[in-house]
Parts: C-alpha cells; sequence; structure tokens
C-alpha cells in the first residue's frame, strides 16, 4: 500500500507519520506499507499526471490532501467515495463547521476523511513588550493594534538577533495561507456567496492582502529570508511575536492570543486522507484511513506536531487540555474554512502566482500598490472564466 | 514492497533513474549514510531572481519533497559557492554545512536539441553539537557527490526515453486517428479523443464555422478524462470583436491577450487550402499547469491533418446527408428508414414495448400537381416535411417513403396513441399498424398500414384508420356480405 503524505514546513510530522507506520505494522504485520512525501504543488502535478496519463503515472493508494481538494479531485474521478467505508464519516463523527464544507454539494457522499486542523494564532513574548503594550490581549485584538506594537517594536529592538514578527510556515514568499486569515479578518473572501463571480478586487479581500504585504514593504517580515537559510527557523525566544497554525512550546514568557483582527473566531486549515479510485487495494486503503481515525491514533500524531484533531471527541478533549483552552474556543467557535468547490484550488494558484510575483517585487523594492490592483484584477478574471467554465 | 514505513526512493537501479528527482533523492540517502549526516538538502538556482530553491530533503532518516524559496546572503558562503561553483563549508548556530555547488545538463523542455544547464546547490548538514566538516572530510564529501552525479545523465536520458517514446507513439496513432476519422459525430470524437489520449490537455474544444450564417458553432469539448459533450449550444457571430475566438479566427486578435495564456492555452485556428473552417482550442486552465513547447509544436504540426480530418468529416456529412434524406422536406428517405425500421422492431420486439407504424398520403396531390404545376406541388411537399419535423417526438422516425407518401414511425406507441401523434392538422389520409397487436413482422407491418391507409382513402380520405379498426369493419362487412375495403 503506498501512501503520499504533504510534505510540511515542520519535519515533526514526517516523523510523525514514521511512528503511526510503525503501530500500523505492529498491528497489521501482513499489510505493507509505504510513503513518499510531496510538496502541495508537486502532489497537484502528480494527481494531473494520473489524469493525463494513468498508466505511466499510478496513483498512491492513499493521499492526503488539503479538504478543499475533495471536491475537485472527486468530481475528475480520482478519489473513491469513503462515506460507507470509514466509520466516523458514516456517523458524521466531526465538527459541524468540517461536515459543512466536507459535503458542501453532496451529504450522502464523501471522498476524504477530514484528519487534521490548524489554525493561525498570535504568540508574543511578554518580556519583549514590557513598556510598550500595556494590555495585549485588549491591544492586539485589532490588526491596527498589532500594527502599532510592531512599530513600536522595531525602534525598540536592540538584541543580536532579534526579529519583531516571525511565520515559521512562510515558504519564502507571501503565500495565500499567510493573507488569508487577514482577507477573513476583514470579512473579505475569494467569492461572491453564491460562488458565482470571483471577489479578489473586493475593498474588504485586497484590503486583507495588502495589509500582510505591507509588513513586507515595511521590513516586519522578510522575503526569501537569507536569514533562514544560513541559520535555520528563528527560535522562539528571538522573536517578539510568532504568527504560527502550530502549537508552540509555552515555554516562560510566551502567550498566545487569536490571530489579531480576526471578528469573532478564526481562520483554519483542515487536511484530509483520500483513497485513489484506481487503487487495486481499496478496502485495504479505506482499512488504513479507519485505522487512522481511531481516537488514540489520531490523537498522537497530530499532538506530535502540534496540531489539533479533526474526530469530534478528540478534538474536544484536546480543546478542554489545552492550557490556552480559552483563545482555542474562541478561534474554534466557528472557523472560516476555505471553500470546498471545484474551482477553488485553481483560484488559489491563481493568487498564489500573484503575490509571487508580487513579492518578487517587494523583495527588489520595486512594488507599488498599481502593481497589487493589477495582479488581482488579471487574477480574477481567470478565476471568473474558471467559474463560467466549471 | 518493503515493510513499515521505508521511504520508496532509491530503491534499487532502476528506480534510482527514474526521473530526476529520484536520481537526486537517491543522492541525499546515500551521501547521509555516507557521512553520518543530521540532514540534507537539494536546491535549484533561480538565477533570474537569485534565488535557491528547496526542492528535496532527506532529515532524520525521512526524504521528502519541500518547497522553499530563500536569497543566501550575498558573500556568504552559499553565495559563494555558487557564484564561483566552488565547494566549502560553513558553520553557523543553526548547524555544521557542506556546500556542494553543481551545474547539470538537462534536456531542453522545449525541445531543442541542446542541453540547458540545470545550476543549484547540495546542502550537507549537521547539528552544531556534531563535529565541522573538516577540509578532508569536505574533499572526501565533494569527490563522492562529483562522482555521483557523474551518472546524472541517466536519469536525464531516462526521463528524456519517456518522452521519445511517448512523441513516437503519438505520431503514429494520431496520424492513424486523423486518417481514418471518417464518420462525422463519431469522427470529431475520435479526433478529440486521440488528441486526449496523447496529450492530456485539461480540455480541448472545437468549434466550426457557419458559413452560412457566419457563426462559428460549438462542436464538442473532451475534458482531462476524455469524456466528451457537445456544445452545440456555443455561437459566436462570426465579426471582429463580438469575441476574442471570432477575433483568432478572424486574425483579428490582441497579441496582448494571446500573451497570456501562451503558457497554458494554444487556440489553432483549422485552414484547409487556406480557408478557416474552425478553431481549436486546448488549455491547461484548471490545472493551471505548463503546456510544454514541445507539446505545443507537436500539437501544431498536426495542425493541418486535424483540419484535413475535420474537413472530411463535414464532407462525408453532407454526402451522406444527400444520400440519406430528401432535399425537398428534409426527411430522411426510404433507404435510411428501412435500416431504422428494423433496429427499432428489433428493439420493440426485445424489451417487448409496442412500436406503431404510420402510413400517410397527402390528399389530392395529384391534382395540385396538375392545377397549380409542380413548383407549387413541391412547395406544399417542404411545408408537409417542416410540420412533421416539427411536431413529432425526438425518438419518431419520419420518412419520404415515396412520391406524397410519409411513413413515420412511433416508438413505444400504442395504436391509440400513435392516432393521437398523428393529428398533425394537415389534410392526410392515414393507416396506422402497431406490433404487436396488428402484426409480428416487418412487411406485415407496412402491409397492414397501407390497407389501412387503403381503406381511408376508399372511405372519404382526410381521416386516420387504425388497421385493427378497419379490420373489424372488414369483417362486420364481410359479415352482412358487403366489401368495404374498395379492394376486390
Amino acid at each position: 500500500m503506498n501512501i503520499w503524505l504533504l510534505s510540511d514546513y515542520d519535519p515533526r510530522k514526517h516523523l510523525a507519520f514514521k511512528s503511526l507506520l510503525s503501530r500500523f505494522s505492529a498491528a497489521f504485520p501482513d499489510t505493507e506499507t509505504e510513503f513518499q512525501v510531496k510538496s502541495r504543488k508537486s502532489m497537484w502535478e502528480s494527481l494531473f499526471a494520473h489524469l493525463r496519463d494513468p498508466k505511466r503515472n499510478p496513483l498512491a493508494d492513499i493521499i492526503e490532501i488539503p479538504q478543499n481538494w475533495t471536491e475537485l479531485f472527486s468530481r475528475l474521478g480520482l478519489l473513491f467515495d469513503l462515506s460507507r467505508r470509514v466509520e466516523p464519516l458514516e456517523s458524521k463523527r466531526y465538527p459541524g463547521f468540517i461536515l459543512k464544507e466536507l459535503c458542501r454539494h453532496d451529504e450522502a457522499r464523501a471522498f476524504s476523511a477530514p484528519w487534521w486542523i490548524e489554525a493561525p494564532a498570535l504568540f508574543y513574548r511578554t518580556q519583549a513588550l514590557k513598556g510598550i503594550c500595556q494590555d495585549p490581549e485588549k491591544e492586539l485584538a485589532s490588526w491596527e493594534g498589532f500594527r502599532a506594537t510592531l512599530d513600536k517594536l522595531t525602534s525598540g529592538g536592540k538584541r543580536r538577533n532579534f526579529r519583531a514578527l516571525s511565520s515559521p510556515g512562510s515558504s519564502g514568499s507571501v503565500s495565500v495561507s499567510d493573507v488569508l486569515p487577514r482577507v477573513w479578518g476583514r470579512r473579505g473572501g475569494l467569492f461572491s456567496d453564491d460562488f458565482n463571480r470571483a471577489t479578489f478586487t473586493r475593498d474588504e479581500t485586497a484590503g486583507g492582502i495588502e495589509d500582510w504585504l505591507e509588513l513586507a514593504v515595511s521590513g516586519r517580515i522578510e522575503l526569501f529570508s537569507p536569514d533562514r537559510f544560513e541559520n535555520g527557523p528563528r527560535p522562539p525566544e528571538e522573536c517578539a511575536f510568532i504568527i504560527s497554525s502550530r502549537k508552540l512550546a509555552v515555554r516562560a514568557g510566551l502567550k498566545m492570543l487569536p490571530y489579531p483582527g480576526s471578528a469573532g473566531s478564526g481562520f483554519a486549515l483542515v487536511y484530509n486522507l483520500a483513497v485513489s479510485a484506481s487503487s487495486n487495494d481499496q478496502d485495504g486503503a479505506a482499512s488504513f484511513v479507519s485505522w487512522a481515525m481511531e481516537p488514540q491514533n489520531m490523537a498522537a500524531f497530530t499532538e506530535s506536531f502540534g496540531v489539533f484533531p479533526c474526530l469530534k471527541s478528540v478534538f474536544e478533549q484536546r480543546l478542554q487540555e489545552e492550557r490556552e483552552v480559552d483563545v482555542y474556543r474562541r478561534i474554534f467557535s466557528a472557523p472560516e474554512l476555505m471553500p470546498n468547490i471545484m474551482v477553488y484550488p485553481t483560484a488559489e494558484l491563481l493568487l498564489e502566482r500573484s503575490l509571487w510575483n508580487l513579492s518578487l517585487k517587494i523583495a527588489r523594492k520595486e512594488y507599488t500598490r498599481e502593481d497589487l490592483n493589477r495582479e488581482l484584477i488579471m487574477a480574477q478574471g481567470e478565476a471568473d472564466y474558471l467559474l463560467s467554465l466549471y | 514492497m518493503k515493510k513499515s514505513g521505508k521511504n520508496i526512493y532509491g530503491q534499487g537501479e532502476r528506480a534510482a533513474y527514474d526521473g530526476r528527482y529520484a536520481f537526486i533523492q537517491g543522492a541525499l540517502a546515500a551521501v547521509s549514510e555516507q557521512f553520518a549526516l543530521d540532514g540534507a538538502s537539494y536546491y535549484e538556482y533561480d538565477e533570474k531572481n537569485e534565488l535557491l530553491r528547496l526542492r528535496l530533503r532527506r532529515a532524520f532518516g525521512a526524504a521528502f519533497e519541500h518547497e522553499e524559496n530563500l536569497r543566501p546572503t550575498p558573500a556568504s558562503a552559499a553565495a559563494r559557492a555558487v557564484a564561483g561553483m566552488q565547494p566549502c563549508t560553513a558553520s553557523s548556530p543553526a548547524g555544521r554545512f557542506f556546500y556542494f555547488p553543481f551545474k547539470l545538463d538537462s534536456f531542453d523542455p522545449s525541445g531543442g536539441r541542446n542541453a540547458v544547464p540545470r545550476t543549484g546547490l547540495v546542502r550537507l548538514e549537521r547539528s552544531p553539537r556534531k563535529r565541522r566538516f573538516s577540509a578532508a572530510e569536505a574533499a572526501r564529501a565533494d569527490a563522492w557527490l562529483r562522482a555521483y552525479f557523474k551518472d546524472y545523465y541517466k536519469a536525464e536520458f531516462f526521463s528524456l526515453a519517456r518522452r521519445q517514446e511517448k512523441t513516437i507513439s503519438a505520431i503514429t496513432e494520431l496520424t492513424e486517428v486523423f486518417a481514418t476519422a471518417l464518420r462525422v459525430r463519431d469522427s470529431f470524437r475520435h479526433i478529440l479523443a486521440g488528441i486526449q489520449t496523447y496529450f492530456g490537455f485539461d480540455r480541448v474544444r472545437l468549434y466550426l464555422i457557419d458559413e452560412g450564417n457566419r457563426k462559428l458553432k460549438g462542436e464538442l469539448s473532451a475534458d482531462i478524462r476524455g469524456q466528451i459533450k457537445s456544445i452545440s449550444y456555443e455561437e459566436i457571430p462570426l465579426e471582429q470583436g463580438a469575441h476574442r475566438f471570432a477575433d483568432i479566427v478572424l486574425g483579428k486578435s490582441s497579441g496582448a491577450f494571446m500573451e497570456r495564456y501562451k503558457d497554458c492555452v494554444l487556440y489553432m485556428p483549422l485552414s484547409v487550402q487556406g480557408v478557416t473552417i474552425g478553431l481549436l482550442i486546448v488549455d491547461n486552465l484548471l490545472s493551471q499547469q505548463r503546456i510544454e513547447p514541445a507539446e505545443l509544436a507537436m500539437l501544431k504540426s498536426f495542425g493541418g491533418q486535424i483540419a484535413l480530418a475535420v474537413d472530411n468529416s463535414r464532407l462525408f456529412d453532407k454526402v451522406e446527408e444527400l444520400s440519406l434524406y430528401d432535399e425537398l422536406t428534409k426527411l430522411p428517405l426510404r433507404r435510411y428508414f428501412n435500416q431504422r425500421f428494423q433496429e427499432e422492431f428489433y428493439r420493440a420486439e426485445r424489451f417487448k414495448q409496442p412500436l406503431a407504424l404510420v402510413w400517410a398520403d397527402v390528399d389530392y396531390f395529384k391534382e395540385i400537381n396538375d392545377t397549380y404545376g409542380h413548383q407549387i406541388g413541391d412547395v406544399a411537399l417542404k411545408e408537409i416535411g417542416r410540420v412533421i419535423l416539427s411536431n413529432l417526438r425526438k425518438i419518431d422516425f419520419p420518412c419520404r417513403y415515396g412520391g406524397d407518401e410519409i411513413v413515420i414511425l412511433l416508438p413505444q406507441a400504442t395504436g391509440a396513441e400513435a392516432a393521437r401523434l398523428a393529428q398533425l392538422k394537415i389534410t392526410l389520409s392515414i393507416g396506422i399498424s402497431t406490433f404487436p397487436q396488428d402484426a409480428s413482422g416487418l412487411e406485415a407491418m407496412l402491409e397492414r398500414a397501407d390497407d389501412a391507409l387503403y381503406w381511408v382513402k376508399s372511405h372519404g380520405r382526410g381521416r386516420i384508420a387504425l388497421y385493427s379498426d378497419t379490420a373489424a369493419e372488414k369483417q362486420k362487412a364481410a359479415a352482412a356480405g358487403g366489401n368495404t375495403n374498395g379492394k376486390s
């Protein structure tokens, strides 16, 4: 049985999966498993390569995908219906906000099983904010308050290697997952409510993107960080703020707040396990997914790299055990998920390309607001065209 | 297959050369073991943007693809290694490093004959607590990686061989596909399916020019799964500015538009002997993947053949239409009817469904011709054809059987339903027979319908009669000693 896993900036995920597989092999010694870690881009390419030439490009039996790829690849016939094969799916044992997106168009079937969830939050070092921010919970609740505090910090940061803000999940350029929490915070979105139009240029959406780009333009976050190449990820103790989707080891002085400016609840990303429709061992693959969904397996896997399990009972239990339970409850009260519609993954690619172009301009110090307008207009036009086709 | 979570890269000779990244993964795995590393990373150098782009990594005994785009500090060890193509060591709070720059020859994805250089960096990594790379160890690592990378051409060769194999099969089989495409509906499908099989675009669409109406009409669209559907609902006026497809066909498209989509869309006007007959559009818009220039070039080279195949199919369609359809009434001719009658009859028999046959005769048609001339007779027939075609169900099949005689097949219709469907608001004499009630064979059905028609004509015309009714009438008359069918 072959498994394709999505790559992660945190290598603990791969280790957690290796450990999960070891336990699976111990429990089912007759089942042989192999896994391969693919970047998001290469996973996308592999799935399309299979569609173009299935014989030369076979799929793995089990594939990890972002939840909002499910609609697209199930409509393209790549995914196997798991609704009657994986018990938690059959009895809908996931939080409602996850199920709502998973089964947007078809409540009877489910082509992937929600596995783990992450949500960006703001971590800050109390020591670094001393004398700058009197009431972090209040002052950092809004984006404006957060920005003002960042400005004060930057001017006052004297320690060598000190950085005001770190975003450990960054791949170098500004990416969609960087800007979306802020877009959501401004009540923007990528599509109209009826999903007939793309809304990249809407004031709230463009404004949210601009807010994050401004952090890069003003040097608050560093793009294509040479420092990261030379010195590796920035240790938390050298940063005043960290925007992270993963739970950070809350060592002395590090506290947690919801993402700044996220009115109400937060923004979350869900990752699922799917079984390939072309697998020769669909039963075996579905059994593995069922096994991975068992509470103790899901709990151990997700805990290992600081994310939350999707199974409702385990999710609730984890929330209760969290030190920052109140913050997490707020984040997960009714989080926004990216829509699971056929065109979404492509629309995200279009926006990703625009952000890449803008990131290069910012890094070269050639960026102007007009560049953002132009990129968003073009990306929106292409997304609209796709919506008309699919 | 190996047990447990063993990564599948580097599992033997064949797998090691199965593509560029499989080879590099093999290198990272082997060098990690050889030099007791904590990690090894493979970066490609994006010269234009001066970025090192992480592609593959091996750490903690696991291999993985990953993407990170980083710019080394000017004059740093990594920057010096890439600029001077000289390996070097470095040490920082993050660990101990050995940088191995490389320049490898890759085949040209655009199909050129010359190799394209690919530069980058392999970084060997140890944690800060472990020993530095000594000069001797660095020299050994350098020699080891150089020796390993000498075989890189095998991975390139493997990829190139795959591509060539695909190209050769495309050339031979697509030529066959285009040459044999004839029956129109099937042939368009055949052509699109052929293109999809060998190129696998996200979508292929075929539009044909309707010269008479100055329109570009949608024909078929094939998706990445090879599923083909009609797009006949798409009609674009062939006027400049009406639509970008019209502009492309008319040669008035703006360069800016074409430039933006050139990587993932190809608009290919189809021309035969200098005359544009349609437009083939292939795109990778859903996947946003670049269509390789070599693939575009190959598809373009097939452009002439595709256009010819499409044009042949259209001509064949016209010839077939002439031989199967009556030009005046637009109704199928008897030859076509006989074929369909047999098919429908077998279907009715197999699925035990009723089948009705309507035989109609235009009342006083001879008198119309004699009084007003054949031109007016033709106008009358044309109108009758129009009325019949616009009043039937989709499954019904009418036919100009000869002269002013029209036969209509009504699948799944009983006698009463057929009589209702045959009320066409024109003055016709109509006889109807049904299967299985009136007849159990083709000939018998025709005979019975003709009998019923004859009965109508001999009883004042302009009526509809079911064979079963006329037979009952005849029986009654026979019992009474009369002759009611006019035949003696």
